[in-house]
């Protein structure tokens, strides 16, 4: 075998031109995807991260009847004593942070604009909205005993023409079904860093939001950041109490996540294409060399090779140039996977495009991914050799005297 | 002691219809330390008759004997086995792999029948001595001449010590001078070491060299003398 090695090392060696472009074709097809699968493992997480921070958090407590899709504001379906559970649950073990949040659908107007937004009632002094007290750009963050200023996301004002301290109107629905409108002064703007969000977003504290909507004192849902996100479930089994829902991250994130799952398709029938496109350069790098090597192949067999030693030695040439094509297309492909991770990949308008379930980043970060690209590196050798079979096999199957006889 | 033997050896070729018959029934023994010419003109069958001999190839009928076993239908693997330590070949065209150094070239059946380490390297070196070529180790085919490289070539056919090398035509592609030293070196090799030779060749000039002349004609021996 290791004689066999040596054959084979050598005719690489000496068709180095046909070896390097071999590789160079292997490794960037691996590189390529790589770099996808850390950009695409970085971009779901990012999108899930972001979420949970801006929206679900890990962990939220609702009425059993609340449901998130009408964003009703009926008395029924909203939590009654929302300070007291928000402090149980924050007094469990493992919970960051818990407050109440009243959420609403409303209507920003100037006199030139209308924009339908979500009005989210915070209580702007805890920690759970810190990404977009961080995310303040202009203006001042909002006080708990606000009773006339909203914050806004800095695209939706661009677009809508208001600037710090502007007035705009407010429309939103009440708990009896109405409709209530009220003027409010830009305090501040803020930009998060997820379009989907920024642009349809406006905050407001928490007891103007219940005095507005006449929910009085009632909350949409508790939201709950926590240590860890994999004791979700844990403390949502902890905290079950009848008439109420504990809904973690995972269920909540389902759109996304379904959409990792669904996309995974796509995402392998992408890859299975370049690993092919890898697999007919291989097969055909090898299937010229056999061509080439037609009367080689006559002169090693008479010297007493056997046809089994020939495909073993065609089998190393592609194992060796696989090994290695893949080892640099590794390398390569971490290199692109940590440029991402720290310089990011900007998406800017695009990002826009996404729904508000799915809260893409204007800016992507990469994420390696050890499993995924293992895989990836374990598919790749296993399409190399299989696509060097049939050349091996052909050169395998060569009479000698016919081998000897071609020119 | 008898080396080969092929017993009313038959050859025919079909190439779609057509039928070729280029070994019409041999018997011809072939002896240790022999040094066989196999003369006659295109066509005759001589390289036929090596290519049986060198177990490259199976005759249509008749029987083929090395060193009294009958070799007549080992299967592909077991003439492959065979071919490594027992037949050294010497083509026409030379047929060393290109790219390959001379002394990798003459490494190469070593490597296939798993000589190790300083034993293949010496041999090596031996060997390049004895066809004068000690000077041109790392030098590839494409960097010595045609009588370096056949020279190259019987290096490689002796490394295995095989009992009988096969050279078909190994001076057609010579000039004079060139063509005399190698069969000078397969001459002296051939008398130093005993190993048989067997050269089949359409060149005057080689006959000379020979102690036995063999003569095919329309797949028929049609003289045999030693001289």
């Amino acid at each position: 075998m290791r004689q066999l090695w040596k054959i084979a090392y050598r005719d690489l060696a000496r068709n180095r031109r046909r070896s390097l472009l071999t590789l160079v074709a292997v490794a960037l097809g691996v590189a390529m995807l790589v770099t996808l699968t850390g950009l695409y493992a970085g971009l779901m997480e990012d999108s899930i991260e972001n979420n949970i921070r801006l929206q679900t958090g890990h962990l939220q407590v609702r009425d059993d009847s609340y449901d998130q899709d009408k964003v009703s504001l009926a008395w029924e379906d909203l939590l009654d004593n929302s300070q007291e559970v928000a402090a149980q649950v924050q007094a469990i073990e493992g919970v960051r942070v818990a407050s109440p949040v009243l959420w609403a659908s409303g209507i920003v107007s100037t006199r030139e604009e209308s924009v339908g937004v979500r009005v989210f009632g915070i209580d702007p002094l805890s920690d759970l909205h810190k990404s977009v007290r961080d995310g303040l750009v202009a203006g001042e963050y909002i006080q708990p005993d606000d009773r006339s200023g909203i914050l806004l996301g800095r695209r939706l004002a661009e677009s809508m023409g208001v600037s710090v301290g502007d007035q705009v109107s407010l429309l939103v629905n009440t708990s009896n079904q109405q409709a209530d409108e009220a003027a409010f002064t830009v305090r501040g703007l803020y930009h998060t860093g997820v379009p989907t969000y920024d642009d349809i977003t406006v905050l407001l504290p928490l007891s103007k939001a219940q005095t507005f909507t006449r929910t009085e004192g009632r909350a949409s849902a508790i939201i709950a950041l926590l240590e860890n996100r994999e004791r979700a479930e844990a403390i949502a089994g902890a905290l079950s109490t009848p008439g109420l829902a504990l809904l973690t991250w995972r269920e909540m994130n389902q759109v996304i996540l379904q959409a990792v799952e669904t996309s995974m398709g796509i995402t392998y029938l992408m890859y299975l294409i370049v690993l092919a496109v890898v697999a007919v350069v291989i097969a055909n790098t090898l299937l010229m060399s056999v061509f080439e090597r037609v009367r080689e192949m006559g002169i090693l067999a008479a010297l007493g090779m056997k046809g089994r030693q020939i495909m073993a030695m065609f089998l190393l040439e592609a194992g060796t140039l696989g090994l290695i094509g893949v080892a640099l297309g590794l390398l390569l492909g971490s290199l692109g996977v940590l440029y991402l991770a720290t310089a990011g990949l900007h998406l800017g308008e695009m990002a826009t495009v996404a729904t508000a379930e799915v809260a893409y980043g204007e800016v992507i970060y990469g994420d390696f991914a050890p499993g995924p690209t293992f895989v990836v590196a374990a598919a790749a050798m296993v399409i190399i050799l299989l696509a060097s079979l049939y050349p091996a096999w052909f050169a395998a199957r060569l009479e000698p005297i016919d081998a000897l006889r071609s020119q | 002691m008898e080396v080969i033997r092929l017993q009313d050896a038959t050859r025919v070729y079909k190439i779609g219809e057509v039928e070729t018959h280029a070994l019409r029934g041999v018997d011809l023994t072939i002896h240790d330390g022999e040094f066989t010419a196999l003369v006659g003109p295109s066509g005759s069958g001589k390289t036929t008759l090596l290519q049986l001999m060198g177990c490259l190839d199976k005759p249509t009928s008749g029987r083929v004997l090395l060193k009294g076993e009958d070799i007549t239908q080992l299967s592909s693997n077991k003439r492959a086995d065979l071919r490594r330590g027992t037949i050294g070949f010497i083509f026409q065209f030379f047929a060393l792999i290109p790219g390959l150094s001379a002394y990798e070239n003459i490494e190469l059946p070593l490597l296939l029948s798993g000589v190790n380490g300083n034993k293949r390297k010496d041999r090596v070196m031996e060997l390049l001595h004895a066809v004068g070529l000690s000077e041109r180790t790392k030098h590839r085919p494409d960097q010595m001449s045609g009588g370096e490289q056949q020279r190259v070539a019987i290096a490689r056919a002796l490394a295995t010590k095989p009992v009988l090398i096969l050279a078909d035509e190994p001076t057609a592609n010579l000039d004079t001078e060139n063509g005399r030293q190698v069969m000078e070196i397969m001459l002296r090799l051939n008398e130093e070491t005993g190993t048989t030779f067997v050269c089949a060749t359409h060149d005057p000039r080689v006959v000379p060299f020979a102690r036995r002349v063999v003569e095919l004609r329309d797949g028929r021996v049609s003289d045999d003398k030693r001289l």
